[in-house]
Parts: C-alpha cells; sequence; structure tokens
C-alpha cells in the first residue's frame, strides 16, 4: 500500500512536478558525501512521504530523524537540517548544535531551508551564534500533489498568521507557488480572485509576471486556463460544521494527514491489538474515488451491495458448473477488488459506531437550528449548558463560532457571560484564544443586524440535511 | 579580364601557393607628427605621438587589438622633442592613441609587455613580477604594485612567453615558472619540473604549447639547451628528437594550432616538425646562420624569418619570398595570417584564399571568373555578359558562393562591392541559391569595415570575427569606449544591447563628474530605457561607489525588481524608502532584510528605540513582522514597543504568557509560597487592560484569575495537597466536592459568582464520580434546580448508573427530553 499517490489521471503532468522536487531533494542529500543524519522538522517529515518513499534516501548513507526541542542522537559526523523556514524551528537547531559542542562533538551542519532561505530564521541563528556553523542552501518545494487533483501548499497557519498575527508571508508564497507553476504549464492567462488576502495574492502574482516574465517560447497553450483564489474568510460556517461524508467523517475521527488515515490494527481487521496501521486514502484506489464525497450511509449501501452482488456471483459459481472461462475470469477480476472492499466496510463501521450515537445526531441537529437562525434562546442555551458541562472545548468554541457567524455576532451580555463560562470552565489561559477569536472576527460582539438568513436563502446555502441523498 | 590582371600582379607565389601583403593602414598617425597633435585631446597628448618600434618595447594584441609601448631604457635613444620621463603608450591598430601614463619611475627593468586574452595589459619586469592594466585607461587592476610570480632568489627574468590566458618563465637560474591564471587577483605561480640545464650550459630559446592543446590541460614549456630540445611540464623533463638530430636550436615558434614547431637551427637550417618531434616534415637552408630577430607563423602553411631589413617567408616546397623593410617591423602573428607593423605601417600578410585565386588568378577561366566578368560586361552594357552567363550557367552556384566568399576576405570596399554585385548578377540567374548566405555575408561585411575604420582600428578578417565571435567584438568595443558603434552592432545584428547600455551607464557617471544628478539622470534614463529588463540597481550601485549617492537613489527608483532594488536602498541609506517598497513588494522576507538593517543601525547608534518603534508602528505589515520575530526571541523589547505604542492590552497578553511560563516551570510555581511572581505578572496583566477601556472584559478576567491562584493556593495549604493551581474555577469546586469539602467548594461558588445552573452540573457530576448518590438525592431535593433535572440525569447515565438515573428520568418536563433520554439508556445499554 503505497502512500505515494498514482498521478497517471492528472489534468496536469504532476507526476513531473513531484520527480522534480524528488530529483531536488536527491541532489542536496548526494551533495552531501558520507554518512549523515537528516533532521526533518514534524511537519515536513509527512509531506516528504508523498513525495519519495524514505527508504530512497537511506540508500545515501542517511539516517532520519525528526527535529525536536531533544538533543539530536546520531553517530553521524554530518547534521543536514531540512527545515521549513519557521522561526520556532530555529532554536530547536540553535540547541542541538550547541548540546553537540558541550559534549565536544565536531560535526558538519547543514541547513536548507523549505521553501526559501527567510532573513529573519537567519538571525535567530546569528543570534544563538550558530550561524556561522552552519552551511545554508534552500530546497524550494512549494507545492505537494496529494491527489490527482489536489496540490497543497501545506501552509497550516496562514490563515492565523494573516488574521490575527498580520503576517502576510503565505499571501507572497501563494503567489510565488502558483508562478512557479507556470514555469512547467505556461502563464495562466485568466485570474479571479474572492477576498483581501486573494486579491493581493493575484496581485503580487502579476507582479511576479512582470519581474521575472515566464517564456513562452517552447511552449504551446497554456495548460491552466484560469486560476480561482479564494480566502478562507469567504466562508467560515463550513469548516465549523459537522462533517457528514465519508472522507469528511475520516478526517473528523481519525484525521487524514498526507493522505492517509492511522488507525488501531484492530480496527481494520487484524489480530494483533494495539497495534497502527496507515490506510492511504486516495484516487488511487477507485472504490474510494467513488464513495469519498457521498454520504456515510449512502456509503454504507454501496459498499454492502458490493460486496453481496460478489457473494452472490461467489455462490453461483459454486453452485453451478457451466460458466465459460470468460465468465470466470469477469469473476476473478471482480474479486481483486475485495480488499479494497474489506478496507472501506472496515473504516465505514468504525465511523458508524460513532455516528450512530445521540450525541453525534444532536450535536448535527443543534448546527442545523442555529444555520437556520430562527431561534436564538436555544442555540444559546444549548451552547451555556455545554460549556457549564465542560465538553470538549474545540466543540464547545466550533458551535460558538458557528452561531456568532450566523448570528452577526452576540448581544453583549450574552458575549460576555459566555466568555466568563468558558474562562470559568475550562480555565483563564484561554483568555488570549478568545480575545484571537474576537480579532479574527470569529466571535464577536453584535453590532449590527445578521445577513446571515438572506444570503443562506439567497443562495441556497443550507441542503435539508434529512436527504441524504442529495448531496 | 584586364581588371583582374592588376590585383593578382601584387601576389608572390611560394610554393604552389599565393602570398599577399595588404597594406592596412599607411601611413600610421604616430609616423607623422603633425596630425597625432590634432586628434589626441588633453593631457599627456605631448607624449603620445611618435613611436619608434627599434627603441620600444611593444606588445600588440592578436585580432586587431591595441598596441601598447614603453620606450626600452636599455637603449640609448635620441630624443627629439619627447619628454625624457617614460610613459606607458596604448594605440589603436590603426596607430591612433588611444591612452597614455606615466611608467612608474623607480621599478625594475621591464622585461616584456604582452595582453590577455581578455584584453587587460600585462608587464612583466626583470625581477619576476607583473604589474596588470585594465584599457582603455591604462589603471592598474587591483593594486599598483606589482605582483610577483617568481619564487625569492630565482635571479629574476632570464626569457618569458606569453599566451592569452598565461605566461611562463625562465628564470636566470634556469627553472621554469608558470602560470595559468594571470588574470585573476592571485594569478597563482607554479614551478614547473627543473629542466636540468648543467652549470656550463645555456637555454637558448624557449616555446610553449599553449595549455589547450596539450592533453593535460597545462601548460608545456619547450627549451633549447645546448644540442637538445627538452619539454618541461609539471610531472617531469622529456628530451625531444634525438634521433632527429638538429643539433642546437636558436629560435622557435609553435603553430596556432599548436601541432607543428618551427626551429631555427644554429647552421642556419629551418627545419618544421612536430611538437612530439617524431619527423623532420621539411627543411630549407637559409643563407645566414645568424638566427633571425623574429620568428613567426603565417597560417599553417609558412614561417616567417625576420633578420634587419629583411623578411623571408618560408614555405614547404619551392623558393622563399622576401620582403625588404627599411624600417624595423613587428610580426603580429594571427589565426589566419600575420600583421606586421613598421613604423609608418599596419599590414596583413596572409594566403590569397582560394575563391580569390578562382577569380583573380591570371588567365583564370573558373565560372567564379567568367561570373566576375560578366557583371563587368553588364555594367558597361556589353552583350558579352549573357555569353559569359551561358558558359557557366550549369555551375552557378559555385560562382555565386567564390564571388561571395571572396568579398569576406577583402579589405578594400570598393573590391568587396565589386565582388559583390557580381554575385547579385549570378543571383538573379539562380534561384536555388540560399539567399540568406548573400545577406549574411554582406551584414558580416558591415560590421567588419565600421571596426576596420581608422578611427576604431580593429582590422579584423572573416575568418579572425567569426573565431572571435559578435559578443566578444561588442565586449571589445565598449571596453574601448566605442559604445555608440557597439550598441548599433548588437541593434544590427539582433542581440541584445543590455550588456552596452549598462556599460555606458557605468562610463557616464564616472566620466560626469561636473554634470548636475538631474541632468545626468535624465541622460541615463533616456538610453536605460532602451533596453526593457535592464538592471537600474546594478547602474545605481555605480553611481553609489562612484560617491553620488542622490543619483543612485534616483535611478533605483526605477528598478522594477524589488529584491534588487531593496538592499541597495537600504546600502545608500533611504531606509524608509525602502521599508515602504519592500511593504509594497510583499514579501516578508525583505521587509524582515530591512526591520533587521534598521533595527542594526540603531543598536550601532545608540539612538532610542523609540524611533525604530516609531518608523514600524506606522507600517502595519512592517509592526506586525517585528511583533512576530519579537515574540520568538525579543520579549523585553516587544514590551517596550507595545508599552510606547499605548497597545497596553497587548502587553498584558505578553505578562499573562509570562505567567504561564512560570507556572509551567515547576521550581518558579510550586517551590514559592505564594505563587508570588506568577499572580504578580497577573495582577500587573490585569491593570495594563484596566487602563484601556475597551477591555475590561479581559481587565475584569484577569483580576479574577490572580483571586483564583490565591484561593487555590490558600486550598492548597489547607488539604495539603498541591492539585489545584492551574485548574479552572469549576474544576476547582468539582475536586473540593470530591474530597468532600463542601464548605469550600460553596465558598468558590460565591466569591466567583457561579451561577446556579453551573452549580447544579458540577455539583451532581462530582457526586456522580465519587459514587455519592445519596448526597446527589439530597442535593436534588434541596430546592426545585434552576435548569431543571437534566444534570442529575446525565451524571447517573454518564456513571453508568441507570437505576440511579431512573429516579430522576421522570421529573424531565420537556417530554421530549424524557424519550430522549430513555432512548439514549437503551442504546447505551444495546452497545
Amino acid at each position: 500500500m503505497a502512500q505515494i499517490p498514482n498521478l497517471d489521471n492528472a489534468a496536469l503532468n504532476l507526476t513531473a512536478l513531484r520527480e522534480q522536487s524528488q530529483k531536488e531533494l536527491l541532489s542536496i542529500i548526494k551533495s552531501i558525501r558520507g554518512k549523515k543524519c537528516l533532521v526533518i522538522d514534524p511537519k515536513l517529515a509527512g509531506t516528504l512521504s508523498l513525495i519519495l518513499q524514505t527508504s530512497a534516501l537511506k540508500e545515501y548513507g542517511t539516517e532520519l530523524r525528526i527535529l525536536s526541542a531533544d538533543p539530536l542522537q546520531t553517530e553521524c559526523p554530518k547534521v543536514v537540517y531540512l527545515v521549513r523556514s519557521q522561526l520556532n524551528f530555529m532554536k530547536f537547531v540553535a540547541n542541538q548544535i550547541k548540546n553537540d559542542e558541550s559534549k565536544g562533538l565536531q560535526r558538519e551542519y547543514h541547513l536548507y531551508f523549505v521553501p526559501r532561505r527567510i532573513v529573519a530564521c537567519e538571525k535567530i541563528l546569528e543570534e544563538e551564534k550558530v550561524h556561522q556553523k552552519l552551511t545554508i542552501g534552500e530546497y524550494p518545494l512549494y507545492l505537494v500533489p496529494l491527489d490527482e487533483d489536489v496540490l497543497s501548499l501545506e501552509l497550516d497557519y496562514s490563515l492565523q498568521e494573516c488574521l490575527i498575527e498580520g503576517d502576510t508571508s503565505s499571501v507572497w508564497h501563494v503567489a510565488k507557488a502558483i508562478h512557479k507553476l507556470e514555469f512547467a504549464f505556461g502563464v495562466i492567462p485568466n485570474i479571479r480572485a474572492k477576498g483581501v488576502a486573494s486579491t493581493k495574492a493575484a496581485e503580487l502574482l502579476n507582479h511576479m509576471q512582470l519581474e521575472d516574465p515566464v517564456s513562452m517560447d517552447n511552449m504551446g497553450i497554456p495548460e491552466i486556463d484560469t486560476v480561482i483564489l479564494l480566502d478562507r474568510e469567504v466562508d467560515m460556517v463550513t469548516p465549523m460544521c459537522s462533517q457528514l461524508t465519508y472522507e469528511g467523517l475520516l478526517d473528523e475521527m481519525l484525521e487524514i494527514h498526507n493522505g492517509s488515515v492511522e488507525v488501531d490494527a484492530s480496527i481494520m481487521g487484524a489480530q494483533q491489538d494495539g497495534k497502527k496501521v496507515k490506510v492511504p486514502l486516495n484516487s488511487s484506489d477507485k472504490l474510494y474515488k467513488e464513495i469519498r464525497d457521498l454520504n456515510l450511509h449512502v456509503v454504507v449501501q454501496v459498499v454492502r451491495q458490493k460486496a453481496t452482488s460478489i457473494q452472490q456471483d461467489y455462490a453461483e459459481v459454486k453452485s453451478t458448473n457451466t460458466q465459460s472461462v470468460s465468465e470466470l475470469k469477469d469473476f476473478v477480476k471482480r474479486l481483486h477488488s475485495l480488499p479494497e472492499i474489506a478496507r472501506h466496510v472496515n473504516l465505514a463501521q468504525h465511523l458508524q459506531s460513532f455516528a450512530a450515537k445521540p450525541a453525534f445526531h444532536a450535536r448535527v441537529e443543534i448546527e442545523q437550528i442555529i444555520l437556520e437562525a430562527q431561534t436564538y434562546e436555544t442555540c444559546y442555551e444549548y451552547i451555556e449548558e455545554i460549556i457549564q458541562k465542560q465538553e470538549p472545548i474545540e466543540t464547545v468554541l466550533r458551535l460558538l463560532v458557528l452561531f456568532s457567524l450566523t448570528n452577526g455576532g452576540l448581544p453583549k451580555k450574552n458575549f460576555d457571560y459566555l466568555r466568563r463560562e468558558i474562562l470559568h470552565s475550562y480555565g483563564f489561559e484561554h483568555m488570549p484564544l478568545l480575545y484571537n477569536l474576537e480579532k479574527a472576527g470569529l466571535v464577536k460582539r453584535q453590532e449590527s443586524r445578521t445577513n446571515w438568513p438572506v444570503i443562506s436563502r439567497a443562495l441556497q446555502l443550507i441542503v435539508d440535511i434529512k436527504d441524504p441523498e442529495k448531496y | 579580364m584586364s581588371s583582374s590582371v592588376s590585383v593578382a600582379a601584387e601576389w608572390d607565389l611560394l610554393s604552389d601557393r599565393f602570398y599577399r601583403r595588404i597594406t592596412i593602414y599607411s601611413p600610421l598617425p604616430w609616423s607623422s607628427p603633425a596630425t597625432t597633435t590634432a586628434s589626441s585631446s588633453g593631457g599627456g597628448s605631448s607624449g603620445v605621438g611618435r613611436l619608434d618600434l627599434s627603441t620600444h618595447i611593444v606588445a600588440a594584441a592578436p585580432f586587431g587589438g591595441p598596441i601598447a609601448a614603453v620606450r626600452d631604457d636599455s637603449k640609448i635613444v635620441q630624443l627629439h622633442s619627447e619628454p625624457s620621463r617614460r610613459r606607458l603608450l596604448l594605440f589603436s591598430s590603426s596607430g591612433h592613441p588611444l591612452a597614455s601614463s606615466p611608467w612608474t619611475p623607480h621599478l625594475p627593468r621591464l622585461h616584456s609587455l604582452a595582453f590577455s586574452s581578455s584584453l587587460n595589459l600585462l608587464a612583466l619586469l626583470s625581477d619576476g613580477s607583473l604589474l596588470r592594466f585594465r584599457l582603455p585607461d591604462l589603471n592598474p587592476i587591483t593594486s599598483s604594485s606589482p605582483v610577483p610570480l617568481l619564487p625569492p632568489a630565482s635571479g629574476g627574468v632570464a626569457d618569458a612567453v606569453f599566451w592569452g590566458g598565461g605566461v611562463a618563465i625562465l628564470t636566470e637560474d634556469n627553472r621554469v615558472v608558470v602560470t595559468t591564471d594571470i588574470e585573476v587577483d592571485d594569478p597563482h605561480p607554479r614551478e614547473l619540473a627543473d629542466p636540468g640545464v648543467a652549470e656550463d650550459e645555456q637555454v637558448l630559446c624557449m616555446a610553449v604549447v599553449e595549455p589547450q592543446f596539450v592533453m593535460s590541460g597545462s601548460p608545456e614549456v619547450l627549451l633549447a639547451v645546448g644540442d637538445r630540445v627538452v619539454a618541461v611540464d609539471e610531472d617531469g623533463v622529456q628530451v625531444l628528437g634525438e634521433a632527429l638530430e638538429i643539433g642546437p636550436v636558436q629560435k622557435m615558434a609553435v603553430s596556432p594550432n599548436g601541432k607543428l614547431l618551427a626551429a631555427f637551427a644554429h647552421d642556419g637550417r629551418l627545419l618544421v616538425i612536430p611538437t612530439d618531434f617524431s619527423r623532420i616534415i621539411f627543411e630549407y637552408e637559409c643563407d645566414s646562420a645568424l638566427p633571425p630577430d623574429q620568428i613567426a607563423w603565417c597560417g599553417l602553411d609558412s614561417v616567417l624569418l625576420y633578420w634587419s631589413e629583411v623578411l623571408l617567408m618560408v614555405g614547404p616546397n619551392g623558393d622563399p619570398v622576401q620582403y625588404n623593410y627599411d624600417e624595423p617591423v613587428m610580426l603580429i602573428p594571427e589565426c589566419d595570417g600575420v600583421r606586421i607593423l613598421t613604423n609608418s605601417s599596419m599590414e596583413f600578410l596572409h594566403r590569397v584564399p582560394d575563391s580569390t585565386t578562382l577569380i583573380f588568378g591570371i588567365g583564370s577561366m573558373s565560372p567564379a571568373a567568367l561570373l566576375y566578368d560578366a557583371r563587368d560586361h553588364y555594367d558597361k552594357q556589353s552583350a558579352k555578359a549573357y555569353d559569359n552567363y551561358q558558359l557557366i550557367s550549369s555551375s552557378l552556384p559555385e560562382a555565386i558562393e567564390a564571388c561571395i566568399d571572396a568579398a569576406g576576405y577583402e579589405f578594400d570596399v570598393s573590391r568587396q562591392h565589386t565582388l559583390l554585385r557580381a554575385a547579385t548578377y549570378g543571383l538573379a540567374f539562380c534561384s536555388r541559391f540560399p539567399h540568406g548566405r548573400f545577406q549574411e555575408m554582406c551584414k558580416i561585411l558591415r560590421v567588419l569595415n565600421a571596426v576596420r575604420d581608422p578611427e576604431i582600428g580593429m582590422p579584423l578578417t572573416v575568418k579572425q570575427y567569426k573565431l572571435l565571435t559578435a559578443t566578444v567584438l561588442i565586449g571589445r568595443l565598449i571596453n574601448a569606449n566605442q559604445h555608440l558603434l557597439a550598441l548599433r552592432i548588437s541593434e544590427y545584428l539582433n542581440l541584445n544591447p543590455e550588456v552596452v547600455i549598462m556599460h555606458w551607464a557605468c562610463e557616464k557617471i564616472t566620466a560626469s563628474a561636473a554634470i548636475p544628478d538631474v541632468v545626468l539622470l535624465e541622460g541615463l534614463l533616456d538610453k536605460l530605457r532602451l533596453c526593457k529588463g535592464i538592471s537600474y540597481a546594478a547602474v545605481a550601485a555605480h553611481a553609489d561607489n562612484s560617491g553620488r549617492r542622490k543619483l543612485a537613489a534616483m535611478l533605483v527608483d526605477h528598478e522594477s525588481q524589488s529584491s534588487k532594488q531593496i538592499p541597495l536602498l537600504l546600502s545608500i541609506d533611504e531606509q524608509d524608502k525602502a521599508l515602504q517598497k519592500s511593504i509594497d513588494s510583499g514579501d516578508t522576507d525583505l521587509v524582515y532584510l530591512v526591520l533587521f538593517h534598521i533595527w542594526q543601525k540603531i543598536s550601532v547608534e545608540k539612538s532610542a528605540p523609540l524611533d525604530f518603534f516609531g518608523v514600524i508602528n506606522a507600517r502595519p505589515l512592517a509592526r506586525d513582522l517585528f511583533i512576530a520575530y519579537a515574540r520568538h526571541s525579543k520579549h523585553e523589547a516587544l514590551k517596550d514597543f507595545f508599552l510606547s505604542t499605548g497597545r497596553l492590552q497587548d502587553a498584558g497578553f505578553l505578562l499573562l504568557k509570562e505567567s504561564r511560563e512560570l507556572e509551567r516551570n515547576p521550581m518558579a510555581s510550586k517551590g514559592s509560597p505564594l505563587h508570588g511572581p506568577q499572580v504578580r505578572l497577573v495582577e500587573q496583566a490585569h491593570r495594563l487592560f484596566a487602563e484601556t477601556k475597551e477591555h475590561l472584559f479581559e481587565s475584569k478576567s484577569a483580576e479574577e484569575h490572580a483571586k483564583l491562584l490565591r484561593v487555590q493556593h490558600q486550598l492548597e495549604v489547607s488539604t495539603k495537597q498541591a492539585i489545584f493551581v492551574g485548574s479552572s474555577v469549576s474544576d476547582t469546586i468539582k475536586t473540593c466536592i470530591v474530597m468532600g469539602n463542601e464548605r469550600a467548594a460553596v465558598k468558590v461558588k460565591s466569591e466567583f459568582k457561579v451561577p446556579d445552573k453551573r452549580w447544579y452540573w458540577l455539583k451532581s457530576c462530582a457526586l456522580a464520580t465519587v459514587g455519592n448518590w445519596d448526597a446527589l438525592e439530597t442535593f436534588s431535593r434541596e430546592k426545585r434546580p434552576p435548569g431543571g433535572y437534566k444534570p442529575f440525569v446525565e451524571a447517573c447515565i454518564d456513571a453508568g448508573q441507570k437505576t440511579e438515573a431512573l429516579k430522576y428520568i421522570p421529573k424531565l418536563t420537556d417530554p421530549g427530553e424524557r424519550s430522549e433520554v430513555l432512548v439514549r439508556i437503551r442504546v447505551d445499554t444495546a452497545c
């Protein structure tokens, strides 16, 4: 079960894109001779697993380590750090080098920034007095293909950075990544943007095209016709609601990371308990491609139907001896899809055990009520109650944000009351969190009447939950 | 065919081939003093003018390059009107003075001059040190003091041979030192293997096989010692050609392709042998056994020997050709011939090309000759033209090709013209001949004629031009400050004019010290606009280096690439502009670059950080990035920033963060009696929040937080259990109830004004956790719960006590709720 997705069916030649990234990484590894320890930041380690098999790195005498605050444990005389250019990682790197020094270890250090060198990071290295000891380079990994139709920038914190910290680095990053894509697939003639950050990204992209034009001489028609940029802020409602599709629930319950979920082996029907297995989830799996966006109930039906039809075939094969060879061949072919079916039966069953609980139904129901935005009191009291009951704070905040969004904020008295209840129930250390939510406009004091009901009706944003077939 | 005869009359036959001497420039300006004073301008003109080859050390660059000269002070010279101080002189190949500079006195004796392949002038002094000068102004490169090439105590230079990229030096104590990177700052000389010259022996002459012709890639030095020739390289010494019994060699020259060697032996024989000395290709016995002053290859087919007044050209067969000169001569080998420089003229001696022979050869009836003739008749409106055409119609393409080719070899413009016209006459009858070939030659000739002009003085042949390439030619032109011509040529040949314009702009800035910035800027922009995508930043950097900071600032404004523009703005102290531009660029890395630059400057200048805060506070992106960075490493500076810019709430949150870090650190919290530092930080934060109007909620919360910490501490003291600090109000209450300390719980409830609703949830949950069902029941009877009996039901269900739950379910008022709970009990059991 390879985690690296098959990209043969992609509309663009994403395989070439991925191979380019592979090549660049391997050339970095090869450029440093001898045995070396490759230290990767935790998130990047996952990302790289979408680009190449880690065993490929080991061929070049590479030991793998994950960057952390702890000292580095390795025998290698050379250390290669491969980290995203984030300030917090620099302290880790500096500490590890200093720790080596205090032990009298002489090592050769290399630091490759992903995707590019950043002055601020190097400044921290200078202040920690380790900058001189490092040979610094870049690994320009901007986009990673997650699936045949998804490229990811892997910018986990961009929303927080833009909305709360005012750090718009990610916007530049987006523009740069698209510009880089243009060198492979031609200049994209149409750019549409919605939202402040997207507009800025489009502007930057435009500027980059002037500064560093993509030569169209040896390219035909641009392969990408239009790029549409959307701010997450355009729709904050959706991510606050519970997921109901198969893929959505998988992510919500089991968390999809880098195109796969990690689950207990027992869930997948294996004998050994306590062991974790990785299940890849991408469109190379034909069945998954078919059911990923369906409602869980429908998924169960589809999977069951597939299983029973094979069962019937099997019964037929067993009972009669009249099939031709080609008919048998067909049957065997269908048998090959059995492991896939089994895999999804197991996963869907596991999800069902959550989704069937009354708590889940209650949650989906209250979300629906909040979205309808008709009965303020019910919603308010529900949220008050789950705070007082000390339900998980993520659940509380998601509903509270949803409530605030659809209601255009909360009246000051309620707003302060609920916030106080949260601090009392979960601790005062959540003060900055509430402040940041307010700063981002996600939970706020009501200033004007909400336009949510008008918008949601005009744009038909709400689908009737009672008809799961529809979506 | 009368016109052709006169052409061929000037040719000389050597073996079976014709050679011709073309006078390119004559007379040279320096031979008639009257013209030189007029053409050279300004200072130094008095020193430039007369050049006598016999009294000067001279170097001339190949590919029609310039000529450099310094008076040879080892010779006795009669000074006419010249100053007695020696000067370094630079002329074009056409004898036009380009520059001159005083020769530094008290230097060791000058041994030789030479040009490197990128046209830097090299001067080797007799002690083995090297001076390098940049053209066209003869400014010394890197430093004005000579770079030593020889190891100390080697006795100085006995002989030296230069080539485009290096020099080989024979020292007085018969060692060989070579450098192959003569243009770089450190030429890195290295000594070759010891040639093994005995005490009583003498090195008669030397020659070098250039590195590009040697397999190993490093030069091979040939030394004639006694009656043998040795090849010296880095690894060892090899005695060559003993079997050939040549005897002592007096003079040697390596052919332009590095494969052959011309050697003049002591008995007056000239021998041509391969450089591996495997055999003698031919030999010629000269009249004189006296070694020639100069020996040079003319192409690959003949060797020139020069004795005073006589120049002898020797070929593989037949009699040599002799030319007489009554003045000194300098032979300048080119790839396709030899230029002959005299005091009064510049000539080019080369083999007559085949196409030219076909057309102009006496009695030639070749198609090319007939075509040439036909054009002549046509111009005279003679019907013979068509007769000629009919004779050659089958071989017309060769005839046309020959005419075009021959035109390329001509220096005389009118003859180029007649040859090309002959070609066009043929083209009219021949559609299958590629017209591009004709156009290409016309283009090349236009370029060549332009640079051959005496004002420019680069007498390139077609072959030299193709070898040199147009790009290098343009490079040479701009280095000679011939920018206009360079621009015209690059436009004409469709080459990117960026190099030319950029160089021009920089030179213009250097030369225009007196022109005001605004005027100069206009002039520069006019030209820079010609070239899209040109780097204004590079020009601006040059302006800044030339001490014109204001001009640099104006120029850098026009740079479109932020990543080039911003560092430059910083280097010319335009911080505000740099900051604004970096923000506009959207590239946060550039913003950081500027921020750190300003920050660094402030810490050097010790001016108050307030200035810095003021600068960044006006610009949100810069401000936010500073904050993001400072959060990681500069807490104190950040706090100062928040306080000085009135962002008290942010300072407050920063204090809260610090207090949490204290809490996480066990040494700081559990050890100290009152959790003093932590509480103090929270209280400080509370006061900061209180000072702003908008953060009442935060202020109250911080106040409550401090209170909670105190209460929890007291609880820890009274219960002697360190389990309270760090938990929430609700958890504190629950803990109290779980511990059976109802009074403490009630006290916390009232102190923090916990609403009844929550109280019921907390208490029932806590009682259920410890399984105190009686207390739970008593609690339910106290009074009617404000939020109904739901807390009791859920507490029981969560604890898995269905029977207990059933006690309270009937009390639920909402029937819907009731049935829901019943369902839940059943489902849970089912699971």
